[in-house]
């Protein structure tokens, strides 16, 4: 059996219109942030040119727009202005040297936008706001439904100028067909409102037009949504008809899918670890029954046997996987050489991609310190010297492989049995279960590349010393650090100890939380699925404020409900006491300066840690070129270890 | 007895008046570079007799990164050379603004650990800084010292440096920060005074050296209060020229440039006590919603300070200094405190403006209204609306002929109801500016004039120009009820307001906000209740209420009012409908149930054109409301490109592809 042997349809070839994609797994489009003053980047042909060199069959990318009137982000590609086609072409070139198609998706976000950059009303068939920009949109008259029309094709033109193989409509998730489509927002009275033909009308309208500016020579693709998840949207019944209406009109080479409306329904768009993966097939399934062209599925397709599957069920004809690639550029070649089990698989943790995204930076990736630097040169080989790194935690796996991948020799101490680190240790929660891929991969490459690793082993100035090294990269940590208020009460504990296990609190617990992401909730979930009564208490305004961002803040919710979870906010901390048969907290409501009392058996916090950097101090002022990263510099997430530790390797 | 207008003394030079423009956020860097958007927006106000000029802090070490678009020293020579050429005609002391924001800072665009002097986390972001080394220290003094080297060597008269609400070296002031043990927290002034000092190097004979430092953090248990800040200020004034006194901390950076809720001028006694201290060494300037150029005299007058910063007066008009000067002041376009578009630290990037001056930092792009035409046209405007009194302001300011025809009988709109209803006497000023400045320049304003399809064709076919300005209409039924209770939509509360004082009482209670959009007006209108009605709620899909203020800071604090007032906050929660007195609301995410009593629902919602004048007539000018019903921003700014249209020859829509009249 050859290599990719083990796909049976994922490697296979096929034809969209007049391109012939290699294999199956398509790049789809997805913001980076790349664009600026409105024009396409070097980095923007690096990262497309990445991930066509790591075997993607076929990328599209990220939306282009079709007139002024529509900015709804800083950092969206001006397709309507002429100067965008040498960034396109310095694209493609980038692109098509490694022998793949590319696509360049267009579009009109409509309502979903603001005027904020603009300064123009924004559009849309009817004047409702949207959910997320919340301004009033112009409801567009004839003339301007013309000129959208227009500036659809002229845009396909510039594409065609800029060597794209093909053009792809975004009429699903954040755009102005999306809103002609959908009855939730199409109140119209006129020929492009009422039926479901009438909705259409403006669709099929830009994909005449679009061919004609185009020609027989580019592939063109429909991207519809299959379910807006919305009161009173667009369902999988009226997206099947749209398809085969659009497959009537004898133009289109294929239909994309999606899920959701990118400004009410994101989190099932880019749906985190919280949603099971494959979530979203039975839209692509649905329309792939009632159309021939072929059919594109997305919806967290994190490996490819994953995919094959999805082929191999009829489920669709090409997969859609964006994060997978974000996180591995060979994601594709991997796969098909037989390395899949290399495969820096996607968390779907959204931290840095999706999470970057909505907060207007570029686009990077929690596990790959390359996304997003693609167009700096790749650390060059270095000298050979002996590396110690110290700590086996996501920002000293990082250290160790990003040391040994630029050619020096790396021992590993980790004290425990064990590798991850605190990785390790938020994965023990179910629901979180796939956070851990992040140290599993480290782990996976640092044995790939030979990096000692030396288990149970504490690092210290003498194993260190003996091993006469180079250099030393530190990544021993942080540890619990009890609030002031907490007193000694044996009852009080950290987060870390619950999922350490070192306690084990049951009845009533209050958990303290003054980090607002994952590490409350997540206890809180697992507390709660043991039996306990939880209530989450923050000083913040809202429990798990930085959910909203990976897009975690809906499921939640609904699981805090459902489990009885208590959230209670605004609150912080006062004191704590023992009244034998149980403990007292006191918090003060920090708006009105109420004070008020919790009566519980356990309280568990959920607060800032402290470096563990008794190794750092203890080598600090020696001889030894010594740099610390990560948590035990100071605590933060996962993201900023990996960061740290790669840049602390290549800068050796 | 000193006056704004006239010159002073600072350090080696002469400010030419005593009304600084002081940094701020503006997002008009090109990468972390001064772009020539920078320029544009402060040579305006530099020909506008701005005295001290204090251009956006710019970073003086690459560990500080704290927005995107953040000036950074090193990158800013070439536009701190540009900005003093703009400004050298009118002789304006521009000063560097230079800082580093420490753990108030972000990581997002540099990827590296934040600087600060203790491991505490920032309130705000809870991002937990690294405690600073003494060779990270060091480095940061020495840039500080590089930073005001290139100043110099760049033309500028000096440098300001930064320890207000957000700063490094605030940092280390303050006992809720600094938590240091070796001689920088035994001694908590020791780095800014080695950065004073290192900087003063750098400056040479005639450099001038000013200070921005928070004298009260508003955190009496642990921060910086203004006793110890008037012993900092003792120790400090002698390495300074210039110190600008303001106030703010890591729980309290929106105390420091706050909108219309915190009364203007609150720092006048802070700054009273500071100058007594300072006591000539060194000239003190009042910060702190300064917007009213009596105000700003009185200070000077009674030596409560030596100049006073107006910054975002000078946002609103760039011109305000000359105006003051030539005994004009009532004609300067108000502040009114808004900080809709003037407050940009964002992470969207949005570009510093102002909603009755929308070509603030937008010079280089939006046209100057101001000018005169040889083709005098007559134009009609339905509508005196912010959006209808702007057209007819910059109109008549360039010779044309104008009426304009408003059905009721006030004039400012939407604008004038909801200050007028809501007591909010502040943002009344920019509707009765703008009806001044109509009436001075000769515009014909009928009241009580109703303008139908056939007036309109009838002014057209005599030879009219005209511009619909029509405002918006309230959504026909917002809440679907069974009329058991009575619907109102805001405005047409705040008109009922402006008749009858009684009109929050006279509603039967309990008492419903509906508050889909979270901007400014349903906090408003509930707090506005809550003082005639015993009982108040606010209803919002979201977890907090007002989530559109956090762009003008108003957003913890509005919350923080509404829970005083006893008003109760219906989180997340979707109004279903009303039946029978019961309000029926429903989570946003678990579908749950619940219902609340009310008697008056107020639709605090977004509204609809009225575009009755408009429908079937795409080539009518239009501006404002009618087109989509926004902000007061899109008004100004659309009533003046329609202005700006009709004045370059336009008679009807020349360009119908963008909307309303493009210049």
């Amino acid at each position: 059996m050859s290599a990719s042997g083990r796909y049976r349809y994922l490697f296979t070839p096929i034809r969209l219109g007049p391109i012939i994609a290699p294999n199956r797994i398509v790049f789809s489009a997805h913001l980076t942030n790349y664009a600026e003053d409105g024009l396409p980047t070097e980095q923007h042909a690096a990262y497309y040119a990445a991930r066509a060199s790591g075997g993607a069959g076929l990328i599209i990318t990220e939306e282009h727009s079709t007139h002024p009137t529509d900015w709804p982000y800083e950092k969206l590609i001006h397709g309507f202005d002429p100067k965008v086609v040498p960034g396109y072409r310095r694209i493609t070139d980038a692109v098509h040297a490694f022998g793949a198609p590319i696509f360049a998706q267009i579009n009109h976000n409509g309502g979903q936008a603001s005027s904020m950059y603009s300064r123009l009303p924004v559009w849309a068939p009817s004047p409702i706001p949207d959910p997320l920009f919340r301004e009033v949109p112009k409801a567009v008259e004839p003339h301007e439904i013309a000129a959208i029309v227009n500036g659809y094709a002229r845009v396909a033109e510039h594409c065609r100028a800029g060597g794209f193989d093909g053009i792809e409509l975004q009429c699903s998730h954040s755009s102005i067909v999306r809103g002609f489509l959908s009855p939730a927002t199409n109140r119209r009275e006129d020929e492009y409102g009422g039926t479901l033909e009438n909705r259409a009308r403006l669709l099929i309208e830009i994909v005449g037009a679009v061919r004609q500016a185009i020609g027989p020579g580019l592939a063109l693709g429909v991207r519809l949504c299959g379910d807006e998840l919305i009161e009173g949207g667009t369902t999988i019944e009226d997206a099947v008809t749209v398809a085969a209406l659009v497959e009537a009109e004898g133009d289109v080479d294929y239909i994309n899918t999606s899920i959701g409306v990118a400004t009410a329904t994101l989190f099932m768009i880019e749906a985190s670890m919280q949603v099971p993966p494959g979530y979203a097939q039975y839209v692509p399934s649905a329309i792939r029954k009632a159309v021939d062209l072929p059919v594109v599925g997305v919806g967290r397709f994190k490996d490819p046997l994953q995919a094959d599957r999805a082929l191999a069920d009829g489920v669709c004809d090409l997969v859609g996987v964006v994060r997978g690639q974000i996180a591995d550029a060979e994601f594709a070649a991997k796969a098909r050489s037989g390395h899949a089990a290399d495969i820096r698989t996607c968390l779907s943790c959204n931290q840095e991609c999706v999470g970057r995204m909505g907060l207007n930076r570029w686009l990077g990736c929690i596990e790959n310190p390359r996304t997003g630097r693609e167009r700096e040169p790749v650390a060059p080989r270095r000298r050979r010297r002996r590396v110690v790194v110290a700590g086996g935690g996501p920002g000293g796996l990082q250290a160790a492989v990003s040391a040994a991948e630029v050619g020096h020799r790396v021992v590993l101490f980790e004290r425990r049995q064990r590798l991850g680190g605190q990785v390790q240790v938020a994965a023990t929660v179910p629901s979180r279960a796939e956070f851990l891929d992040l140290t599993r991969n480290l782990t996976s490459a640092a044995q790939r590349i030979g990096v000692d690793i030396r288990l149970g082993t504490q690092a210290t100035v003498d194993t260190i010393g003996e091993l006469g090294p180079d250099a030393v990269i530190v990544a021993t940590g942080a540890e619990p650090h009890r609030p002031s208020w907490a007193g000694d009460l044996e009852r009080v504990v950290d987060v870390r100890d619950v999922l350490e296990g070192r306690a084990r609190p049951h009845g009533s617990v209050v958990l303290v939380d003054e980090l607002g992401f994952h590490q409350a909730t997540s206890t809180a979930e697992l507390l709660a699925d043991r039996g306990c009564t939880v209530e989450i208490a923050t000083n913040g305004m809202v429990v798990g404020q930085d959910l909203g961002i990976t897009l975690d803040l809906e499921t939640w919710n609904v699981k805090a409900h459902a489990k009885g979870i208590v959230q209670s906010v605004d609150l912080v901390a006062m004191g704590i006491r023992d009244e034998g048969d149980g403990l007292v907290l006191t918090l003060q409501h920090h708006p009105t300066g109420v004070e008020v009392e919790r009566s519980c058996d356990w309280v568990v916090c959920s607060v800032h840690q402290r470096p563990d950097d008794r190794l750092w101090r203890d080598l600090s002022g020696g001889r030894l070129h010594v740099r610390r990263v990560g948590d035990c510099l100071t605590p933060r997430r996962a993201h900023a270890a990996v960061i740290e530790g790669h840049r602390a390797a290549v800068e050796l | 007895m000193p006056r704004l207008g006239d010159p002073i003394p600072i350090g080696g030079r002469t400010a030419p008046s005593r009304v600084v423009f002081g940094p701020h956020e503006t997002n008009l860097c090109r990468g972390r570079a001064i772009s020539d958007r920078h320029i544009g927006y402060y040579r305006e106000r530099a020909a506008g007799g701005t005295g001290v000029l204090v251009t956006e802090t710019a970073s003086v070490h690459p560990s500080d990164w704290p927005y995107e678009r953040a000036p950074l020293a090193e990158q800013c020579g070439p536009g701190w050379t540009a900005v003093a050429d703009a400004c050298r005609p009118w002789r304006t002391l521009v000063l560097a603004g230079v800082g580093h924001g420490g753990g108030q800072g972000s990581s997002a665009y540099s990827q590296a650990v934040l600087w600060a002097p203790s491991r505490v986390a920032d309130a705000s972001s809870r991002e937990l800084p690294a405690e600073m080394t003494t060779e990270e220290i060091g480095s940061v003094v020495e840039g500080f010292a590089e930073a005001a080297r290139l100043a110099i060597e760049s033309g500028l008269g000096g440098v300001e440096v930064d320890a207000g609400a957000v700063a490094l070296l605030r940092q280390f002031h303050s006992g809720i920060t600094n938590l240091r043990t070796d001689p920088y927290g035994l001694d908590r002034l020791r780095f800014t005074g080695e950065v004073l000092r290192a900087v003063r190097s750098s400056l040479g004979d005639t450099g001038v050296l000013a200070l921005r430092i928070s004298c009260d953090e508003l955190a009496p248990w642990a921060g910086v209060t203004p006793d110890q800040a008037a012993e900092q200020v003792d120790v400090l004034a002698d390495l300074v020229d210039l110190l600008t006194v303001v106030r703010g901390g890591p729980y309290t950076a929106s105390a420091y440039r706050p909108d219309s809720h915190v009364e203007a001028g609150f720092n006048l006694e802070l700054c009273r006590r500071m100058r007594t201290v300072v006591d000539g060494r060194a000239a003190v300037v009042l910060q702190g919603s300064v917007v009213d150029p009596d105000a700003a005299s009185g200070a000077l007058e009674r030596g409560d300070c030596d100049l006073v910063e107006m910054t975002r007066a000078q946002i609103a008009d760039p011109g305000l200094v000359e105006l003051v000067r030539e005994g004009r002041s009532h004609e300067a376009r108000p502040c009114i405190l808004c900080n809709q578009a003037c407050r940009v630290r964002d992470n969207r990037n949005p570009l510093v403006s102002c909603v009755g001056e929308p070509r603030s930092g937008h010079e280089t792009t939006e046209a100057d209204p101001v000018g005169h035409d040889d083709r005098i046209a007559s134009v009609l405007v339905v509508g005196a609306g912010p959006a209808g009194l702007e057209c007819a302001r910059v109109l008549s300011s360039r010779g044309h002929r104008v009426r304009v025809a408003e059905r009721s009988e006030r004039v400012g709109g939407a604008l004038e109801l909801a200050a007028a209803g809501l007591g909010s006497r502040r943002l009344a000023h920019l509707a009765d500016w703008l009806a001044a400045a109509c009436e001075r320049q000769g515009v014909v304003v009928q009241t009580g004039v109703t303008i139908t399809t056939d007036d309109l064709d009838r002014a057209r076919s005599e030879g009219l120009v005209a511009v619909v300005a029509t405002g918006s209409r309230p959504v026909p039924s917002p809440v679907r009820t069974d009329g058991s209770c009575r619907i109102i939509d805001a405005l047409s509360l705040c008109a009922a307001a402006t008749r009858s004082s009684t009109a929050a009482t006279d509603l039967e209670g309990p008492v419903l906000v509906h508050d889909p959009i979270g901007g400014p007006i349903g906090v408003r209108v509930a707090e506005w209740l809550a003082v005639g009605c015993s009982e108040v709620g606010i209803v919002t899909q979201d977890q907090v209420v007002g989530t559109q203020l956090s762009s003008t800071g108003d957003l913890a604090d509005a919350n923080t009012r509404l829970q005083r007032a006893g008003i109760r906050r219906h989180l997340r929660a979707i109004l279903r409908g009303v039946h029978q007195g019961e309000a029926v609301l429903q989570d946003v995410w678990t579908g749950e149930r619940s219902t609340v009593t009310c008697a008056t629902i107020i639709d605090c919602g977004h509204r609809l054109p009225e575009d009755t004048l408009l429908r079937g007539r795409h080539q009518l000018l239009r501006a404002g409301d009618c087109v989509a019903p926004r902000t007061i921003l899109h008004a100004v700014l659309e009533g003046r490109r329609a202005a700006l249209a009709i004045a370059g020859g336009v008679t009807d829509l020349a360009n119908p592809l963008v909307g309303a009249a493009a210049p």
